[in-house]
This record gives structure tokens, sequence and C-alpha cells, in this order.
């Protein structure tokens, strides 16, 4: 009965997206076709996606309220972030979202993923992300001075940024209503992980879980060692933008058009020919790769929190994570139908596993119903 | 009479040829026609209960439960061996004993000739003593063939096997194959419980599935055995002292009784009491809690201890979790976990184990280590193209 119930609240859910599961692969919908765009809403400064594009106007506006340069003097960075904020705190408990993607992506790597989230709770929900050092839109203050592109330096950054973001705007949402969801792509995965332990107490005990989006320590490590043969298949420079995305999906970096058309475009600068240049040089990088995932399985699965691990393709765990899994530690969810960039190819689908994730393990929400009778038993 | 008691089947049991190594495996499923697009209607899996993979069951008739048809003729009554049908079991029994896979008609014949059999057993499939008890195989048939030498040949000892017998290893088909056409042979010695991996869902994330492609090459098989897992009993009683399950206890099933009024011909459903038995884990903290997998519950000792009270037992004996050493006990010897699976995956480095259950109710652990066998499949996995 209850699966009855669970049935038609997703297939309404697919219908107000404008999408079916089916749809999600290779999905040729129009923008203008899905139904849920928010208004654009004030900004304060330019934006990455609006420049030099003339025909289709795919913008971060259609996907968040805000878009803003934080500058972090010292730190030496200005960064490019994305929020939305709650539109409605009429309900016990509050989710937010913090989203930080991977390696060579920008933060619109989770424009239609935070779009279905958002249509499936109301808008009962915030959102933040921004695009990571080396990455979309942020730059040094000061280029001349040299930036360092380790792990620990990105889990600086997310810290520092994360805790002014609910400082600045999320406090006032009252803090015992709230719940951070840390949710990572990739690298984005690691540093979300190894993020954790660093928060300071009163922003860790307002997270609820870290959501990991398509990220093994072994596999990762192995591929660390074809970059090379990787990156010379990838152009760095398309005459537009429009080239980049159809290329991106044409060759099946992006199963999904509809996210491609906003995410692309984050990774590319326009030069003064009107062609588009990739804007991270993963090479640049290099002396910094052993330090990304090293480590990571065993943290993730030793993290005092909630867990889920989602994985496209095969699934392909090491032995941390088998033994993780064949102990119960974590959720483990496979996509077998979308390629690495999860959030992208099947927004719908992994928006449902999100909102899914933080329902089933938000306290704030739990009672765990039993018919012992002998004594009475309460969750934790 | 009691025709279990004869035919032992210890010298099937010898060295076997080895399949190809997993890269030849994994090489033939992509060269396979047509294989690969059987499976374009798994939108997503999860391991726990995800309500998104409904949407794809109401999208593909043809994976609806029962859709194999083994169990279109069922009988009205236990099925009863004949002369011919021995013969031909023993036959199969010695055939999968070498680790060969039946043709897909025989599978057919095996799968509903087991429908007869454990449609007639109960939720709560009672045992006497002695019995040999054991926990995961996951498709590591080398090491059910370990087990069968550290226990004894099936006949000659009692057995129960807790669930997951299919994934992650690579003869998934052969040894479901096998504990399915002994349980048909030998009903009355051998039980086999359904464990999470039973499952519809899981088996199309974790390999069950695709060897049924590769092996077969279409996804038949895979459908009669997962239509026969729908009627393999949840939970046995062991001379009502100990209660055996794959995964653990549920906030709504207070006794055991309340097992006994469930409807288990089903697939594993993604929450309420069957769903809690086959994904359920022990836990350090007391009470209820949410089970990090995504499904079940996690229970702590006072719920270990209130269960054996008010149900007169002794100890709870389930599988569900690796366990380093092949069992574990919990909550102070109320609960005890069994992994018969040594070095899970051909690379988790843990032993496995067998707990027998003797007419005294003495209980004695048999650990064992992976079976030695030349040319084990090389864990070789293959790179990922993307990067980060």
């Amino acid at each position: 009965m209850g699966d009855d119930i669970r049935r038609k609240l997703i297939l309404r859910q697919l219908d107000r997206a404008n999408l079916t599961a089916g749809d999600e692969l290779e999905s040729e919908n129009n923008l203008g076709e899905l139904s849920s765009f928010k208004k654009p809403m004030g900004s304060q400064n330019q934006s990455v996606g609006d420049t030099g594009r003339s025909n289709k106007k795919t913008t971060w506006r259609q996907f968040f309220d805000h878009n803003e340069c934080i500058g972090v003097q010292n730190r030496n960075l200005e960064f490019n972030v994305y929020y939305s904020l709650p539109k409605s705190v009429d309900a016990r408990s509050i989710p937010i979202f913090v989203l930080h993607h991977g390696a060579g992506s920008s933060g619109l790597t989770f424009a239609t993923l935070v779009q279905h989230v958002d249509s499936q709770l109301d808008g009962k929900c915030g959102f933040f992300t921004f695009d990571a050092r080396g990455h979309g839109a942020t730059r040094p203050i000061d280029p001349s001075k040299g930036l360092r592109y380790d792990r620990q330096s990105y889990n600086d950054d997310f810290v520092e940024l994360l805790e002014r973001f609910y400082c600045e705007h999320l406090i006032q949402f009252g803090e015992t209503k709230l719940s951070l969801v840390l949710v990572g792509h990739s690298l984005g995965g690691s540093i979300c992980t190894f993020s954790y332990m660093e928060l300071p107490e009163h922003l860790r005990k307002r997270v609820l879980g870290v959501f990991m989006l398509d990220i093994v320590e072994e596999a990762a490590t192995l591929a660390l060692k074809n970059v090379y043969s990787f990156l010379s298949k990838t152009p760095n420079v398309f005459k537009n933008y429009q080239e980049a995305i159809d290329w991106s999906v044409r060759r099946g970096f992006s199963k999904n058009r509809c996210s491609a058309e906003v995410a692309v475009p984050a990774c590319f600068r326009q030069v003064s020919s009107g062609k588009v240049v990739r804007i991270t040089n993963l090479k640049d990088f290099e002396k910094y790769w052993d330090s990304w995932f090293v480590g990571l399985s065993q943290r993730f699965v030793s993290l005092p929190t909630n867990k889920l691990l989602l994985l496209a393709g095969n699934e392909n765990l090491d032995k941390e994570l088998i033994i993780g899994q064949m102990q119960g530690k974590y959720q483990l969810v496979v996509f077998q139908d979308s390629g690495h960039f999860i959030q992208e190819d099947t927004p719908v689908k992994t928006a449902i596993t999100l909102v899914d994730f933080w329902r089933r393990n938000d306290s704030k929400k739990i009672v765990i119903k039993t018919n012992w009778k002998s004594k009475k038993f309460t969750g934790q | 009479m009691d025709m279990d008691l004869d035919v032992p089947m210890h010298d099937a049991i010898e060295d076997q040829q080895l399949g190809p190594t997993l890269d030849e495996d994994r090489e033939s499923a992509n060269t396979g026609s047509g294989v690969e697009g059987t499976n374009t209607e798994s939108v997503g899996q999860a391991t726990g209960p995800l309500e998104i993979d409904e949407v794809e069951d109401l999208q593909d008739p043809d994976f609806k439960p029962g859709s194999s048809g083994i169990a279109d003729q069922k009988s009205s009554k236990p099925l009863e061996l004949t002369n011919s049908t021995i013969d031909q079991l023993d036959k199969w029994i010695e055939y999968l004993s070498k680790c060969q896979v039946l043709s897909e008609e025989e599978v057919a014949r095996l799968c509903k000739m087991a429908v007869d059999v454990l449609q007639f057993e109960e939720n709560v499939k009672p045992i006497n003593v002695p019995v040999t008890i054991c926990g995961d195989v996951h498709g590591q048939f080398h090491d059910l063939i370990e087990l069968f030498k550290i226990g004894g040949p099936c006949p000659d000892t009692n057995y129960l096997f807790m669930g997951d017998y299919v994934d992650r290893g690579y003869y998934s088909v052969e040894t479901v194959s096998l504990l399915v056409a002994m349980k048909v042979r030998y009903p009355r010695r051998i039980t086999i419980l359904r464990g999470n991996h039973e499952s519809r869902q899981i088996t199309q994330v974790y390999g069950f599935y695709d060897e049924c492609l590769r092996k077969y090459g279409s996804a038949s098989v895979w459908k009669m055995f997962t239509d026969l897992f729908d009627y393999f009993p949840i939970t046995a009683l062991v001379d009502n002292k100990i209660f055996c399950l794959h995964g653990g206890l549920s906030p709504m099933v207070e006794t055991v009784d309340q097992v006994r009024e469930l409807n288990r011909i089903q697939e594993v459903p993604h929450e309420g009491p069957m769903c809690d038995l086959l994904w359920s884990d022990p836990d350090d903290r007391g009470g209820w809690g949410i089970s990090p997998r995504g499904a079940g519950f996690t229970f702590g000792q006072d719920i270990s201890e209130q269960f054996n009270h008010t149900n007169d037992l002794s100890l709870i004996a389930r599988a569900h979790q690796l366990v380093m050493e092949g069992y574990a006990w919990s909550h102070q010897q109320s609960v005890v976990t069994i992994f018969s699976a040594p070095n899970y995956c051909y690379r988790c480095g843990n032993q496995a184990a067998i707990m027998e259950v003797d007419e005294n109710h003495n209980r004695q652990f048999l650990q064992y280590e992976p079976s030695i066998r030349p040319g084990e499949p090389t864990v070789s996995r293959k790179t990922p193209d993307y990067f980060l």
C-alpha cells in the first residue's frame, strides 16, 4: 500500500518535471518546455553563463536565485558562488544542499539537479555551490601569487565559504531547523568527505550526511594514470559555446542536453577571436593529483555521519568500500544508465535519491514505528 | 521412505575446471550479440529500497514477477520424488558439482520442481538438530564446495543456508543451481532461506543478471530463478531455540508467530517487516535505529534480549554482514553473525565460517580459508575512461 502511494508520488514528480525516466537518457527537450524554472532574481554581479552567448539563453538564473563574487583576501581568491535560500520556512526541517563539483567542472554542473530537488521539495530547501579554485569564474585576487591545488587547500576553501554562507544567510532561518547535506561529485566527493571533520563544531552538528557522486578511490587513482591519454582526446578550444556543448553531447560526456547547455559553457571562456577556451587545464594540477583521493574510501566508510555513495555504470567498489558496504556502514546506489556526471546525466533520479537520503536520515522527522508492546522503544 | 538418507554426493565434489578469468568473462559479455540491449530497462538500481525502480517496473511488463512461467502449474501437494526424478536430480547434482551449468530447459524443470517443494514450506521453517548453519555464499562456487568438504557432504550433514547465494562472485548460476537441486533432492536435509540478494532488483546491479545473460544469452534463466526466490522461506527455527534469518529483527515483528502471518511470496519489498528481516543489522547502540544501508533497521542489545525472552529463544543466528573471522558474536551472545564467503569478492581477506549445532545444542564454529585452485580469477578492474 505504502509502495503504491510512493509510486504515484514519484510519477507525479516526473510528470511535473515534464520528463520521464526514459527521457532523461537523451533528453532533446527544449529548455523552454521545462515547467519549473525559477524566476530570475536580483543579482549583483555579472554572471559567467551570460557572457557571449547569443542563441539559446541558458543561464544560471534559471537554476539559482543568486550569483555572487565572494572575495576571500587571506586565501587570495574571489569565489564565484551560486545559492538559493528557502522560499518558505514553514517546515519542521529545512535541508540545505551544499554541493562541490569535481576536477575540470564547475558549480553549474549541479544546475539541473538543484532544479529538480527544489521542485520536489516545493522550495522548502536551500542550495549553495561555487566554482572551486582553478575552475569556472573563480579567480585569484593577485594572479602573481601562485595557488596550490592540493586537497587541503580545496578543503580549506570549502570550509571557509560554507561558514560564511551559514553565518550570513542561513542562521536567520533558525539553526535547529537546518540540516546540511554535503554533496560532492568526483574530486568534490573527496573534499566533502575530508572537510567533514574540519568543520567547526557548530556547523558539523548541522550536517545530516555526506552524499558522494561517482567516486571510488581505487578507480580514481587508476584513472589518474590515464589522464594524459584522456586529455589528448579532449579539445580545449571550440568555435563557440554551442560547439563545445554539441561536442560534449556527441561524445557522450553529457548524456543530457539540458544539463550540458548550462554546465558546459561554465567550463569555457570566450577569447577576443570569439572562440571559447577551456578554463581548467588539468595538467596544471599534476603535482597535486596524488593528494586528491588518498585515503578516501577508508575515511568515507568511517565518517560518523550518514553516507550515501551513488555510482554510475558498473559497481566498481574497492576493497575498503566493499567491506564497508558488506558491514552496512553506508548506502550504495548504482545508476547503470548514467555516465560519470551523474548529476547532469540523470538529474531527476539523482534528485529523488538525494531527497530520499535527507528524508530517511533527518533526525528531526524520524519516528520509528513499532508494534512491540512489551516495552517502549524509540529511535535513537 | 526417507529417500534422503542414502546416496551421499561427496564423490561429485572433486576438483573442478575453472572458468575463464574475469577479463575474458567481461569480454564475452561485450561481444554477446543482443545481450546488451536486453538491459536497457534497468533505469536505476539501488541497494536500498529506492522507489525510483518502481517506475521502471511499470514500464516493462516482462520484468513482472511470475513472467518466467515456472509457477504456472503449481501442484496442490508437495513434490514426490520418483525413481526417474531422483536419477535426474543426481545427474544434475553431479554435473553442477563440477561447476558446469544446466541447460536453460533443465533449469526450467528444476525450478518447477523447486516451486512444488518450497511453496509448502512455512515462513518459519522448523528444523531439528543436528544442523550446520551457513551464511552468505555470493556465487563463490569453489568455496561452497570447500564448505561441503569442511561440514560434510549434504545428505549426511543437515544444512541451513541463510541466503545470499548469488551476486558478486563469478559463479552465481552454478552456486544457486546446485543448492536448489540439492534442496529438491534432499528436501528434509537442506534448507535454503532467502537473502536480500535473492531479489530482482538487487541482482540486476550486483552481477547475477549479467552472469545469466553471459552464460545463457538471454534473461530467461534469471527470470526463472528470481521467480523461484519468491518462494524461499524467510526464517527458520532450530528446535524452537535458535531463530535463523538473513538480516535481523523488525520493529513490526515482536513474535515469531507474527512472521508466520506474513505473505512472503513476493519480491522483497522496499519496507515493512519482510524487508527488515532480510536487511536489518545488530548495532552497539540500543533501541531501534535507521539503518545506514538505506533499508531495514539497526537493533540494539535490549531489542535482541527482549525478542529472545518473548519468544523463549536462546539465540538469533543471521548472516548479511561481512565479519573478518567468518563469525562474530554480538549483544552478549544473543546474536551470532555467520559469513561463509572467504576472501569475499576475491579481495577482502576475510575467513569464512559455518556453525555446527549438535544433538545437545552444543555449538561449534568451523572456519575456513578460500579453496586453493589453480587459475583463480584475477581481479583486474577496468580503468574508468573518465577523468575526475
